[in-house]
């Protein structure tokens, strides 16, 4: 299956969406104290939507219809339990005749969908949890699924979610979208949960094609969601975006017929995805108008200089190293200067670049780090020095275990 | 030509199984199965049941809730068809979704209603 028709294909997903949106909407009106109530409230409304869909036809307003059956198979449940309190019902029974007209039923689900966003990101969660809650809750996948996206067990992902539904109750975490100083702080953890999301999805070598871009799909439309509000329209929302949709592009061209993982250099850049590159496009320049630098915009712009070159030597690395160092201006770490020598090199020359691996190869935590060698070894390799190079390549090849990385060692090895 | 009822048993205890997506795509076969049915002109009517009601025993002297049936014994609907032949109406059930959940179909002729 082409992979640009199969996004398409994953975006519409009704069902597990309206899962998320009614989840959250009821959630918001009677509390995360009942989630495990509403979740089962929701999923038997889906059930009976499919039963009664199935024979009759879509009904007017199919959403009205979801939230109305799964409400009322909430208040039975309650109902029957025995500590229900009084004041409980009359909010109940209040809240069911409550009519609503679609439109504003709609605004008020993504409104839930939102706020149920900023709360499974709380940072009073565990990350991990973060990740779960937002898998579970708002894309509406069950754990078998999940499992499978993660590649974790099935039962590792049930323990897991009870854990994180506990911690969500117990946490007291009011669904609200926190706006003014507090918003900055808590959108970005929600930013941070997307995309790890998005790179589950993205850099998992196991797995089927299909779940894994399925991540990458969900993490883009909970980004939109995002965008859907004026007040939370910040440059690092479509920096993240402009970022995931680059990638995205690509994801067509980067595995050879064998599965093999291919580098941009090896790319047939034909395969990428045109349309989904201009939308990236447009999310930058966008986000860069804010005249602010995150480290999303930055990352992001790296991916939109590979995007317009239309192949790998016509590649505009001055550009890039004018973002390698606001990147190390805003976050000096060894590594982003260590991947910074590659595009040195390129502009500067191989001499250039071994000075700088030199100075690099004094920091400790570089020392044990395969990348270090392996880069080194092609800066040898350009200048003639073919023994440094061969050694550098066998110190590279001790200190990785992964398999990918072996692979292409071992074969810059034989091409000495 | 005559009418056949297709008696919908069980299926539905796997069913919290599903997650969403999978509700929606075996919903969504139930309905391409009997949109074809439809477009050959044999789909008469039918309807998915409540799960919950009532017997009514002895003249209403006993009522109680009920079916207290087995999840895979409950009926969860039904569906009235136009087939040539017993055989016929068995052949067009076996593409019934209701298989993949372990759910079976319940083939009975309709008898026509005769003046006396």
């Amino acid at each position: 299956m082409a992979v640009p028709e199969a996004f398409e294909s994953v975006v519409d997903h009704f069902f597990r969406h309206e899962y998320g949106r009614v989840t959250s909407f009821l959630s918001h009106r009677f509390g995360t104290t009942h989630l495990e109530q509403i979740e089962d409230a929701v999923q038997e409304a889906l059930y009976k939507a499919m039963k009664a869909w199935a024979y009759g036809g879509l009904p007017d307003s199919p959403t009205a219809w979801i939230v109305k059956t799964a409400q009322n198979n909430l208040m039975d449940q309650v109902r029957r339990q025995q500590n229900f309190e009084a004041k409980h019902a009359d909010e109940w029974v209040r809240m069911n005749e409550t009519v609503m007209e679609a439109e504003d039923l709609d605004e008020e689900l993504t409104d839930d969908t939102l706020r149920m966003m900023f709360a499974c990101c709380h940072p009073s969660i565990r990350q991990d949890y973060q990740v779960l809650l937002t898998l579970k809750i708002l894309c509406g996948l069950n754990n078998r699924e999940v499992a499978r996206a993660l590649l974790k067990k099935e039962d590792t992902i049930a323990k897991g979610y009870t854990r994180a539904r506990q911690q969500l109750r117990e946490g007291n975490i009011e669904l609200t979208v926190p706006l003014g100083a507090g918003l900055g702080e808590r959108l970005d953890q929600v930013l941070k949960v997307l995309y790890l999301l998005f790179n589950e999805g993205y850099t998992a070598s196991e797995g089927s094609d299909l779940v894994r871009l399925d991540l990458c799909a969900e993490a883009i439309r909970l980004s939109e969601l995002i965008l859907e509000r004026p007040l939370l329209r910040k440059p690092q929302v479509h920096g993240l975006m402009a970022l995931m949709l680059f990638q995205v592009s690509r994801f067509p061209a980067r595995q050879d017929e064998e599965g093999r993982l291919l580098t941009l250099e090896e790319q047939d850049r034909s395969l990428w995805d045109q349309r989904l590159i201009r939308q990236a496009h447009n999310h930058l320049q966008t986000a860069s108008a804010f005249g602010q630098v995150n480290d999303y915009i930055l990352q992001a712009a790296m991916a939109g200089v590979h995007a317009t070159a239309p192949d790998f030597e016509s590649t505009n690395w001055q550009a890039l190293l004018g973002i390698y160092d606001a990147q190390l201006r805003l976050n000096p770490n060894p590594v982003i200067r260590l991947n910074r020598v590659v595009v040195v090199q390129k502009v500067h020359g191989s001499a250039a670049a071994l000075r700088e691996l030199d100075i690099l190869s004094e920091i400790p935590t570089l020392q044990d780090y395969y990348l270090l060698y392996a880069i080194r070894a092609e800066a040898f390799k350009e200048l003639g020095i073919g023994d440094a190079a061969r050694e550098d390549l066998q110190t590279a090849l001790k200190l990785t275990r992964n398999d990918r990385e072996r692979a292409y060692l071992e074969e810059k090895l034989l091409t000495l | 030509m005559s009418k056949y009822l297709y008696l919908f048993r069980g299926g539905d205890g796997r069913m919290s199984e599903l997650s969403p997506e999978e509700s929606q795509a075996h919903m969504a076969r139930w309905g391409a199965w009997m949109g074809a049915l439809a477009q050959e002109g044999k789909l008469l009517s039918g309807d998915p049941l409540q799960s919950q009601g009532k017997v009514v025993e002895q003249a209403g002297a006993i009522i109680h809730d009920g079916p207290f049936a087995e999840g895979k014994e409950m009926v969860g609907g039904y569906l009235m068809i136009n087939a040539d032949t017993l055989d016929g109406a068995v052949e067009l059930s076996k593409e019934c979704p209701i298989f993949e959940l372990g759910g079976t179909v319940e083939v009975r002729e309709i008898l026509p209603f005769q003046q006396p």
